[in-house]
């Protein structure tokens, strides 16, 4: 592996914002391919953290710098990988649904799947059920992502679900559905694909999803 | 002849100085003052502008001087009562006194048969009440629950409609929204004999959560002001979480929450002057691994005993945060963490700790850590007690006459105090191994499960009214027409 590469993933390891934009001007300078690029420098790199951070020796704040780090070499990375026709992992609209204004949560997964390679888009908090149908026809993302703290927000998901099934929508996109009072019981019986306990496990699921 | 001899028989606990303490205050004042607070709630803004907030859309901001006044306003010491006038359950707050209770809306309980962790229901309310009832060292009630198997918008209504028969000490009543409030304040003032006679002896607390960062969601207001047009005493009580919705320092998040808490101690003392009003809440931090709220931190008694001191500084009592685990099951993580915290808030003297019994970090109840920590709560008072010096207490002439290689088990010195003196435990043991051994080897689970299911086969909580019986379930049915529609 080329010395550039190595330092690319140490720069998301460590989280060097600073210094990532032009290691990843480098990297193109000395030829290598933004797939190149993506797939033996960053993606190590965060496969690293995810490691770590699992185990405890990497905090919430350190991942969050390193998915930060990951996101300011993809946006010089993106229009080249669009251009040679590379595939990104995926897209993930995330919302907290309407009536909550909760969003620390949702916000979390955001960064999380950002770190994992995914484009988000976040529609904010307090998000009606039409709101999420429209950003699904626009963003067209893979999977979509909702959020809520209360329980009597938490109705809001089954309502969207709904008006997405009515738009003909619920087909092209995996649900995932998170936040304190949730439950994979209560992601059944709703009709939702996943549900995640933490912003981690959101991630990870979005993964799934993709590859599957 | 002595005078003015100051006794201090209480333990001395304090964690800032005056000068900290200050700075603290001042650090809220600006906030209110320089940032503000955003307020989703078109009346409410239009009280705090009347009363001298500068309003810029939803933007609230508050000068120091409305603020102080709003702060000399709230009384500090008051009476709580307990619907059937038994004194024993009133709750006198007020300087040096700290009381317990549990916490509201876990998703989860342990059943109490099976000791499983399962989704909490209607029928577990009755039952929170009546151990809370009977616990000695529970002085107010909470459900330990969201009920989940009635219409969605209606758990809050049954949960008071479950605890107010099963329990006289005060309750403290979460609600969803005013329709709720409204609800459960005709029940309790139906029992007190009409508003009037509720005015004077309010027989519970109203609780509302405004949302970290800087924000007074509209439910959270409309609920204030709810409770300050019926004159309920209030609760205002932020959960920010350090490192997430709030500062990663101590201090940060103290001065934050303090003002959003005092947002509504603005509010509803320019609806009602004088209403008896705490501060709150729940300060801890965002376990930066697991990403949840860490119930069980050291930073959460250390942020509330800061926050205790802070609310007692100004004048304002305090809801404080205690008992509580985040540990999965009944274990030595959960006797820790709800020991240490319920111990540091009742040196505090913070005036009501709620969320005793709380486990799993807030999603789930258990009446089995709720009476673990009374017992944690009975040996934390008595250390608090503190040791009374006098005279009598000093015992120079019984020592006198007891003299060297005497006892002192027949002395009426021993027979006056040792059953004040002394506390005495439900659930440890003190017994002799052979004793231990005779009696099934119990360990301190077996003894609390074993108490909890006493007290719910023999409790006798006192009976409430018949009119107020017909009122509950005419509020119910009245509640279940508005929600008929709901599939």
């Amino acid at each position: 592996m080329s010395e550039i590469l190595e330092q690319i993933s140490t720069a998301v390891i460590e989280g060097d914002v600073g210094e990532i934009k032009d290691l990843t001007e480098d990297a193109l300078d000395e030829d290598l391919s933004a797939e190149e690029i993506l797939d033996k420098g960053l993606t190590p790199g965060m496969d690293y953290v995810g490691v770590e951070f699992k185990a405890g020796n990497m905090f919430v704040p350190e991942v969050l710098r390193s998915a930060k780090t990951m996101q300011l070499s993809m946006d010089i990375l993106k229009p080249l990988l669009a251009e040679s026709g590379v595939e990104m992992v995926g897209k993930v609209l995330l919302g907290t649904v309407k009536g909550d204004l909760h969003d620390i949560g949702k916000n979390l997964v955001g960064m999380m799947c950002e770190g994992a390679g995914f484009e988000i888009k976040d529609l904010g908090r307090n998000v009606e059920p039409e709101a999420f149908v429209q950003a699904v026809r626009d963003f067209e993302p893979n999977i979509v992502g909702m959020s809520a703290l209360l329980t009597t927000t938490m109705r809001s998901m089954e309502s969207t679900i709904k008006v997405l099934e009515e738009a003909g929508l619920r087909d092209k996109v995996k649900i995932m559905i998170g936040g304190a009072p949730l439950t994979q019981a209560f992601a059944d019986q709703i009709g939702a694909d996943g549900y995640a306990s933490n912003a981690a496990a959101a991630a990870d699921l979005a993964k799934k999803f993709v590859s599957a | 002849m002595r005078t003015n001899y100051v006794v201090n028989s209480g333990v001395r606990f304090q964690l800032l100085s005056d000068d900290q303490l200050q700075e603290l205050f001042d650090g809220v004042l600006h906030l209110l003052e320089y940032t503000g607070l955003d307020v989703y709630h078109d009346e409410a803004r239009d009280i705090l502008e009347k009363a001298g907030a500068w309003v810029d859309g939803l933007r609230v901001r508050l000068p120091a001087y409305l603020v102080k006044d709003a702060l000399t306003k709230a009384p500090r010491s008051f009476t709580l009562f307990a619907r059937d006038g038994n004194p024993k359950h009133n709750i006198h707050i007020g300087p040096g006194r700290a009381h317990f209770g549990p916490g509201p809306t876990c998703p989860n309980f342990i059943d109490v048969e099976t000791l499983k962790r399962r989704p909490y229901v209607k029928s577990d309310v009755p039952l929170v009440a009546k151990v809370c009832d009977a616990l000695p060292n529970i002085d107010f009630v909470e459900s330990l629950g969201t009920v989940g198997d009635v219409d969605y918008e209606l758990g809050a209504l049954y949960e008071f409609a479950g605890m107010f028969p099963n329990t006289s000490k005060p309750i403290v009543a979460w609600s969803y929204d005013r329709f709720d409030s409204a609800g459960i304040h005709e029940i309790a003032v139906t029992e007190a004999g009409g508003q009037e006679a509720f005015e004077r002896r309010p027989n519970y607390v109203h609780y509302c959560e405004p949302l970290s960062p800087l924000v007074s969601t509209f439910e959270a207001v409309d609920k204030l002001i709810f409770a300050a047009r019926h004159r309920v005493p209030l609760i205002f009580t932020p959960c920010p979480i350090s490192g997430g919705t709030a500062p990663v320092t101590s201090a940060g998040i103290i001065i934050q929450g303090a003002a959003e808490s005092w947002l509504g101690l603005t509010l509803a003392q320019a609806i009602q002057p004088g209403l008896p009003y705490f501060m709150g809440g729940v300060f801890s931090v965002m376990d930066m691994s697991s990403m949840i709220l860490a119930y069980g931190a050291p930073e959460l008694p250390l942020n509330m005993a800061a926050l205790t001191e802070l609310a007692h500084f100004v004048g304002l009592p305090l809801w404080q945060t205690g008992g509580v685990t985040d540990s999965k099951t009944f274990d030595e993580q959960a006797i820790i963490e709800g020991s240490m915290s319920v111990f540091f808030s009742a040196l505090t003297g913070g005036d009501l700790c709620h969320d005793v019994g709380y486990t799993e970090s807030a999603m789930t109840g258990s009446v089995f850590q709720l009476a673990a920590m009374d017992e944690a709560i009975g040996y934390s008072r008595r250390i608090t007690r503190g040791i009374e010096v006098n005279e009598d207490t000093l015992a120079v002439p019984v020592i006198h006459n007891v003299g060297p290689n005497g006892h002192y088990l027949r002395e009426k010195h021993t027979r006056r105090y040792y059953k004040n003196e002394f506390w005495y435990p439900k659930l440890c043991d003190r017994r002799n191994y052979e004793e231990w051994e005779m009696m099934g080897k119990t360990s301190f689970k077996d003894r609390t499960v074993a108490r909890v299911q006493d007290i719910l086969a023999t409790h006798q909580p006192s009976a409430i009214k018949p009119e107020t019986e017909r009122v509950i379930e005419k509020v119910l049915a009245e509640a279940e027409e508005r929600v008929k529609d709901h599939k």
